[in-house]
């Protein structure tokens, strides 16, 4: 017995089932977590079907309650004991949690039910959900359509909503480009009379020239006001009359309307359909009502942009700094000295560099930077206030170890035979560090982008220092020169996160938009790595050869 | 090239006196060369001519410093940080450890080939035009014909020339060995140093590179560093037998292998050690 079990150890046996269970439990919790952050994320945009109960509480009081179930528990009988429920004979009972939308009749998005009050229960078919840019959804019946004051036969909706649709496109095509850009070059007039002020160099003549540009932009910007108002004039016309779950008869205007569904008569195809399309809408739209509605495009795109500024960044400074300690520095106490220091940046806390990069890069750099190429528009800030930018820069000095650790380990992987035949050849050290080190050392380096991507994509806490906000009003890139705009701040899906979950009015709304926008995060961080692991490994493949 | 001298052309058989060689008949001459690693002496008092257009071979036990003394010819021993160097080599004249020498320049003039084939991760043509590319050659003409030319010369050109913008790393070892010297001779150096060329490679790779050898010295100054007697009794017109850091002996090659002067020689030859 002894003598089998001792070889059954010396076979190695058991350290091959420690490993294999090591990965199996990895495994579980990878699997695990974007099992639960897909499921309760994508049940968000799945069309839920619409209850109806009719409930006679307590007091025999009788009424109806229309709304989604969002979640259903069981509470112990002894918890409604100071009711006058009759509960004999039950341990426990079930309580569901309804949305109920309509939040201009009842103050509370959402309601408990306890099962034994509910009398019936049935999904009608012609309840309709009806997603609007403010105030919620609304659950009701849709009774009545009334076309520029004339009523119509309702089947006629469809068709109306989808003229409102392109009117509210137009307007805010007309608003966010438009005017926008009207009120950018009047904002830049001002700068520039502002500059020649401070040079004395405001003569009368250029003083003339801005007062007629500035006439010339009001004078357009008055003909897209009235145009903005003649199309809102439009988009207010139409309206329906819904009846609510009290019996109540609500008149909502057609311009509140972006959607109008009807759960309960989807087939599976079309419920897939609308599944799709709530989807494309979170991905593409921006966000309502205090980011608790619509979607995230801003979070997504300041994300991207501020990880590939990263990128940008950290690669060139990181490669450098790799291939100057190892290559040129002396091999002495210093060089390690200089080595484990850069080593031990990579586990300062991330708020430090925040604090870092607030202190040092917002109100220092950018301060100076304002006072020597903005005076015109100081005291407002250009460069001394949180933006993307320094977020980028921040984020590339937080990152900069993994860059110049992984690059040094390349470097010292590269065969020493490539070195000599190309000095054999009468190549230099920069020569041969261009033409061959460099490029031999290119999956690593790229290995070190990789894990940087991965890490500041994530990072939120510095962010909220030097440039992240709850809502931008507008995007860092858009169609005024100079198209890139580094100073202005920018929303980020891991802070959009934190705000939703923990910041916002609805926190029991705003629950699975956390789960949906979390797994669009790791979506999207899983999206960078692929790209660069795929451009390592064709590298790869290309000096594959090497690697005996 | 023109062969000015057709008599000693012919493998093993120098008729030339290496003892009494006119100043036009050295190549290199290397005079008291001394190399120390850190406090480790590795050459010892080393004075040697080698003559021009032959083949010399350095042979002796492992750790003799025969390779060593190759490294030295084109300063390949300066990447080492503990090596101290004291003597001359002379190459035509002039030392390359001399004050004002550009070491890049130098190598140029003395190519090197190393024990195991080292062609860089790109295809075989960028191998072979990579001097050609530091030198600023951009004329892709000269680069096609320089590029033609050294792989006829490396014996390579007929077996690879459908491919030579495929990856060098799926030449053979051979093949590789052979891309190696046609990279070295294009951008015509006058000495051309083979550190072990063959001791990575089968016998049927080595006896194609052996013959090369031979081509090679109508154009170039060969040294060969082997541990294979037979190869040098093969290839050489000069062998010098270096033990312990000394120079033993070195002199024609028939003579050596044949009526050796010195006891450690013939005990080396006649496989006593090493």
């Amino acid at each position: 017995m002894d003598k089998s079990n001792n070889t059954w150890f010396k076979s190695g046996a058991p350290w091959v089932w420690m490993s294999a269970a090591g990965v199996t439990i990895s495994l579980i919790s990878v699997v695990g977590l974007l099992w639960l952050i897909a499921s309760r994320g994508l049940t968000y945009f799945w069309p839920a079907p619409i209850h109806q109960f009719d409930i006679k509480d307590e007091l025999g009081k009788e009424y109806t309650v229309i709304g989604e179930i969002y979640d259903v528990e069981q509470i112990p009988a002894s918890q409604l004991a100071h009711t006058a429920i009759d509960l004999t004979g039950k341990e426990s009972v079930e309580r569901l949690l309804v949305k109920t939308g309509n939040r201009e009749l009842v103050s509370l998005d959402f309601r408990w039910l306890v099962e034994p009050l509910i009398v019936a229960q049935s999904e009608p078919e012609n309840v309709a959900v009806i997603e609007r840019r403010t105030n919620g959804n609304f659950y009701g019946f849709i009774e009545e359509l009334y076309i520029e004051g004339k009523k119509v036969d309702v089947a006629q909706l469809p068709e109306f909503v989808e003229r409102v649709d392109n009117l509210q496109e137009q307007i805010s095509e007309l608003q966010k480009s438009d005017i926008m850009s009207i009120n950018y070059e009047l904002e830049r007039i001002r700068l520039n009379r502002r500059k020649d002020e401070l040079n004395k160099e405001l003569t009368k003549a250029r003083n003339a020239q801005y007062d007629s540009d500035v006439a010339a932009l009001k004078a357009d910007y008055n003909e897209l006001e009235s145009e903005l108002n003649a199309l809102r004039a439009q988009v207010q016309r139409d309206h329906i009359v819904v009846r609510a779950m009290g019996g109540e008869r609500v008149n909502i205007n057609l311009e509140q309307v972006i959607e109008i569904s009807f759960h309960n008569k989807m087939g599976v195809i079309a419920k897939f359909g609308h599944f799709l399309k709530q989807i494309g809408k979170f991905i593409g739209d921006d966000p309502r009502e205090a980011n608790t509605e619509g979607g995230v495009f801003p979070a997504i795109f300041g994300t991207v942009l501020m990880v590939l500024l990263m990128t940008v960044i950290v690669s060139p400074l990181g490669v450098v700094a790799a291939i100057y300690l190892h290559e040129y520095a002396g091999k002495n106490a210093l060089t390690k000295l200089l080595r484990i220091a850069v080593i031990n940046l990579a586990g300062v806390p991330s708020i430090v560099y925040g604090v870092f990069g607030l202190g040092f890069f917002v109100y220092m750099v950018g301060g100076s930077l304002d006072q020597i190429f903005y005076p015109e528009s100081l005291p407002s800030p250009t460069f001394g206030s949180p933006g993307v930018m320094w977020s980028a820069i921040t984020l590339a000095i937080l990152t900069l170890p993994v860059v110049i650790v992984s690059t040094e380990e390349g470097l010292a992987r590269i065969p020493s035979s490539m070195r000599h035949g190309s000095l054999a050849l009468g190549a230099t050290k920069a020569e041969t560090l261009w033409r061959i080190i460099l490029p031999l050392a290119s999956p690593a380096i790229m290995t070190g982008i990789i894990l940087a991507i991965a890490r500041a994509a994530g990072e939120v806490a510095p962010l909220m220092l030097v440039g992240v906000v709850k809502m931008a009003p507008t995007l860092p890139l858009d169609g005024n020169f100079p198209f890139l705009h580094l100073e202005r701040k920018f929303m980020h899906l891991g802070f959009h996160i934190y705000d939703v979950g923990f910041q916002s009015p609805n926190v029991e709304a705003a629950r699975p938009l956390v789960y949906a926008t979390a797994l669009l995060l790791v979506t999207i961080i899983v999206a960078l790595n692929m790209t660069a692991v795929s451009i390592r490994n064709r590298l790869r493949e290309k000096y594959r050869a090497l690697e005996h | 090239m023109l062969n000015l001298k057709p008599e000693i052309a012919m493998p093993g058989q120098s008729t030339i006196d290496i003892n009494a060689l006119e100043q036009d008949q050295v190549a290199l001459e290397i005079k008291n060369l001394n190399l120390h690693y850190g406090d480790k002496k590795a050459l010892n008092n080393i004075s040697m001519k080698i003559p021009k257009g032959q083949v010399t071979a350095f042979i002796g036990p492992s750790g003799c410093g025969k390779s060593t003394l190759l490294r030295c010819i084109n300063r390949m021993n300066d990447l080492i940080d503990v090596c101290h160097i004291d003597g001359e080599i002379n190459l035509h004249g002039e030392n390359i450890y001399g004050k004002h020498v550009d070491v890049a320049q130098l190598r140029r003039k003395v190519g090197m080939v190393f024990q195991r084939p080292n062609p860089f991760p790109k295809s075989i043509y960028e191998n072979v035009v990579y001097g050609l590319r530091l030198i600023g050659e951009k004329n892709r003409r000269v680069l096609d014909e320089a590029c033609e030319k050294s792989l006829r010369a490396a014996a390579l050109w007929d077996e690879v020339k459908d491919r030579i913008h495929e990856s060098a790393l799926g030449l053979s070892g051979g093949q590789q060995q052979r891309l190696v010297i046609a990279r070295a001779i294009a951008i015509e150096p006058e000495v051309l140093l083979l550190d072990e060329p063959t001791s990575a490679l089968d016998p049927i790779s080595t006896l194609v590179i052996e013959e090369l050898i031979t081509e090679l010295k109508k154009k170039y100054t060969v040294v060969i560093v082997t541990h294979n007697m037979q190869q040098a009794a093969r290839v050489s017109d000069q062998t010098a037998f270096m033990y312990m850091g000394d120079l033993i002996e070195y002199t024609d090659t028939n003579t050596l292998f044949t009526t050796p002067l010195k006891k450690k020689t013939e005990d080396y030859i006649t496989g006593r050690y090493g």
